[in-house]
């Protein structure tokens, strides 16, 4: 792709990706927004390039992810995420938990495989592309995911009967 | 490649209706707009422009330096001499330096 069509297929997929930036980020807007501009840049000044054209979304995918973790690591919420993980994992969820804090509780991989297959209607294989996991590592994470999810959601639910 | 899209994937009807309800959510969020990246240009025509206009400049300037002046003599060594008809004569001669100079006598120190 030369930069005119890199500048179309970017600003087609736009919404798309400002959200997956905002999922990467645990659903920060603002550290979304400085992601996402980062990404572009990278795109169109050549720093991030596709290996093969066949999967440019997944490419586009992986770039927005693995500079949303450089940026957390930047600012320090790195670790902020990870522990709020390991805390949530084991409580139960309360009536006020929002679809977000419910996603928020998984560990981060099972969240953004759960987001991408569910979300992004993205197959396995594809999620696997953008973590740069083997298929069954990322199965792993999508199955244990949906478990606590599901789990969780039927848990909130005995709040509102 | 065909095979990706049908991999079965046990999409689970409630959790499909979770994150349906997640993205009716997140109409209300506000997109950014498209960040305007501003293009570079890669052009290196201006490299050889900015030298050539450098060249130019000097090959503008540089004769315009003032030639350095003679600098006004600064010794003037005045000798009085004896004529051919034993009559005394002033030789004055101007100089920057005194090294030109010899004493009309330094032989006979040297001689001594």
């Amino acid at each position: 792709m030369n930069r005119n069509q890199l500048d179309t297929f970017l600003r087609k997929h736009h919404q798309e990706a400002f959200l997956w930036a905002r999922q990467c980020c645990g659903f920060d807007g603002e550290l979304a927004k400085d992601v996402i501009q980062q990404v572009y840049l990278k795109v169109l000044e050549g720093k991030a390039r596709m290996k093969t054209e066949a999967h440019p979304k997944t490419w586009l995918f992986s770039v927005i992810r693995f500079t949303a973790i450089d940026e957390l690591r930047r600012k320090g919420k790195w670790q902020e995420v990870e522990i709020e993980e390991d805390m949530a994992w084991e409580t139960e969820p309360e009536e006020s938990d929002s679809h977000e804090s419910l996603i928020r509780r998984l560990p981060k991989m099972q969240q953004e495989v759960l987001l991408m297959v569910f979300y992004h209607d993205m197959t396995l294989e594809e999620a696997a592309q953008v973590l740069q996991l083997h298929i069954g590592t990322v199965r792993t994470h999508y199955d244990r995911g949906k478990k606590k999810l599901k789990e969780w959601i039927e848990t909130r639910k005995t709040f509102e009967v | 490649m065909p095979s990706v899209r049908h991999m079965n994937i046990n999409k689970d009807p409630e959790l499909k209706t979770f994150f349906q309800e997640l993205r009716k959510q997140d109409e209300q969020l506000i997109i950014p707009p498209f960040p305007e990246v501003e293009k570079k240009s890669r052009s290196i025509w201006w490299i050889p422009a900015g030298i050539a206009a450098t060249l130019l400049l000097g090959a503008f300037f540089l004769p315009l330096e003032k030639s350095a002046e003679p600098t006004a003599p600064e010794v003037l060594i005045i000798t009085l001499e004896e004529g051919p008809n034993q009559e005394l004569q002033f030789h004055i001669q101007e100089t920057n330096e005194m090294d030109i100079w010899e004493s009309p006598t330094a032989s006979l120190l040297t001689e001594y």
